[in-house]
């Protein structure tokens, strides 16, 4: 492990809502109270800000974590802005962790918001734009065709059924329901109900995906005898890693992840895993599409090319399986605002690695976990480690 | 082609518009409502109280930036306040003149910390000065929409 030992000591979130009447400061000030009430700390014990939010279009405001900088503990601090699109909810804490490493802070906030509600008529909108001028948007493609594209590659690679991916909608939904925080929580969910939902672009149906969201997560992390002093039960970062791929999504295996397998590497290497598979007990993989679990699982080389559908199937991902994979509901469950929906993946693992997950604590005491996002043009993937 | 041979016009090269078709909807917040319900039902200023920092937010916050305090105490504040720096604009967002220079200033409220921005009236701009003692015209309750055009500028007193 590089540089000096960093912990996350505290973490907060807003429910994630439809929409929201908070403005997005208002949003991230409620979950940044709540990460340092957690910890006991207030902002004089703050030492810099890292402020991780999507695009500016979806809050409509330019700027934005400038303009969001006050409700995330900003004032008269060091502020940062991480922004790697929808891989920005774990490189924020990333951020937050070299920070810290560094010895240049002993204690930072890293706060992720996201208030999607006020792009209207739908973020989809903002990301009409992210295509090539030249080569593709004269085509007017929408975000779901990579998804569907992707699914459809994915599926064909390993000969695999929508009920083989449906599953993975139908577990999340149900962790959710334990999530007091959850917008899409349903403990009775079935296949059917998922594989009933519209068409949206083959093979993505509804149910296959995450809804827009409202909502903010906040973390506190603190140099080793800072957490020492302010908790029993630091949960320390492991290890780190992101990579991107090429910009051209028409360049790469559909099939593969191949961003989040360089991300995890580098992760692994620093957390001296050698053997994914026994050294992680828990997992949170991003997940705003189903396919995309099964995808970054093993892309996390958690399960072999092609084989997280069957272990899904087996029960193996349950959050009484072997390997609990999105205990918190994700965010198919608990619900996809951008930036925060990443940061609640590393809180979800930091509350369960303190056994403080109330109805979705794991059994058996899991001692490492790891969550990881994906974004910019669908090409980042950012990792982090975290153990007791 | 070498650095001092440019495309002189758009024409010359390939090119083509596009936009990004987003609309904003904002909300004005847990303590923005309260302050814009105000304006439109009662022609009032409402304000948050932090006593901590002994901090009076005009427009009100829900929390204070400075403690992180929930703010829950709120005041009215007087619609009088002088101007603390002001502008004469001549063009607008296009560059065309506008008929008449607008005056707009930032207008620090009496009692409180803060201040807004908004438009004066009903004063030759030759005679405004930083400091000029001023006070909210509303509009006609009738015609108020909990904007901030329901002010609709500032004038002397």
């Amino acid at each position: 492990m590089s540089g000096n030992r960093v912990a996350v000591v505290g973490a907060g979130m807003t429910k994630f809502v439809r929409r929201a009447q908070e403005t997005a400061k208002e949003l991230a000030w409620e979950a940044t109270h709540l990460a340092l009430e957690s910890c006991d700390m207030t902002l004089d014990d703050i030492d810099a800000v890292i402020i991780g939010t999507a695009p500016d279009a979806f809050d409509a405001v330019h700027m934005k974590s400038e303009y969001l900088s006050d409700g995330c503990g900003g004032w008269g601090k060091p502020v940062i802005r991480g922004y790697v699109g929808g891989g920005t909810g774990v490189f924020a804490p990333i951020q937050g962790w070299y920070h810290v490493a560094s010895g240049l802070f002993d204690t930072v906030l890293v706060v992720c918001e996201e208030k999607m509600s006020s792009c209207q008529p739908h973020p989809q909108g903002a990301f009409l734009t992210i295509f090539d001028h030249t080569t593709e948007r004269p085509l007017e493609p929408n975000l779901l065709w990579i998804f569907a594209l992707e699914m459809n590659a994915y599926m064909n690679r390993y000969g695999l059924d929508k009920r083989d991916i449906a599953t993975v909608a139908v577990k999340n939904k149900r962790n959710a329901a334990d999530h007091p925080a959850a917008l899409l929580g349903d403990a009775n969910i079935t296949l059917e109900d998922i594989l009933n939902t519209e068409v949206l672009a083959w093979p993505v149906q509804r149910g296959d995906v995450s809804p827009v969201t409202d909502g903010a997560v906040a973390l506190v992390m603190s140099a080793e005898h800072v957490a020492r002093r302010v908790t029993n039960k630091p949960v320390w970062v492991e290890g780190v890693g992101w990579t991107l791929d090429t910009a051209y999504w028409t360049n790469r295996d559909l099939s593969y992840p191949v961003y989040v397998e360089e991300a995890a590497r580098m992760a692994y290497k620093m957390a001296g895993i050698t053997e994914p598979r026994q050294q992680i007990h828990i997992a949170e993989p991003y997940d705003p599409f189903d396919y995309k679990e099964l995808h970054h699982l093993e892309g996390l080389m958690l399960f072999d090319k092609g084989e997280a559908p069957r272990a899904a199937a087996d029960g193996v991902t349950q959050r009484d399986g072997d390997l609990p994979v999105c205990p918190s509901g994700g965010l198919l469950g608990v619900g996809n605002p951008i930036a925060a929906a990443g940061l609640m993946k590393v809180a979800e693992i930091f509350w369960q690695l303190r056994g403080e997950a109330g109805a979705r604590q794991v059994p058996g005491s899991p001692k490492r976990g790891l969550a990881q996002a994906w974004g910019d043009l669908m090409q980042v993937g950012t990792v982090i480690v975290m153990g007791v | 082609m070498s650095l001092l041979h440019r495309i002189e016009h758009p024409r010359d090269a390939l090119a083509w518009e596009g936009d990004m078709p987003t609309l904003g909807r904002y909300t004005a917040g847990i303590a923005g409502e309260k302050f814009f319900r105000a304006i439109q039902e009662h022609g009032q200023f409402l304000g948050t109280v932090c006593p901590i920092c002994e901090i009076v937010y005009v427009p009100p916050r829900l929390y204070c930036e400075q403690c992180f305090e929930h703010l829950d105490e709120w005041i009215e504040i007087s619609p009088i306040g002088w101007v603390h720096t002001f502008t004469l604009v001549h063009l607008d967002l296009d560059g065309n003149p506008l008929p008449e220079p607008l005056p707009l200033a930032f207008i620090q409220l009496d009692g409180a910390d803060g201040g807004l921005v908004h438009f004066l009236d009903e004063i030759d701009p030759e005679q405004i000065f930083v400091g000029m003692p001023v006070e909210a015209v509303f509009k006609d309750p009738a015609e108020r929409k909990g904007s901030i055009l329901d002010i609709a500028y500032f004038r002397p007193v």
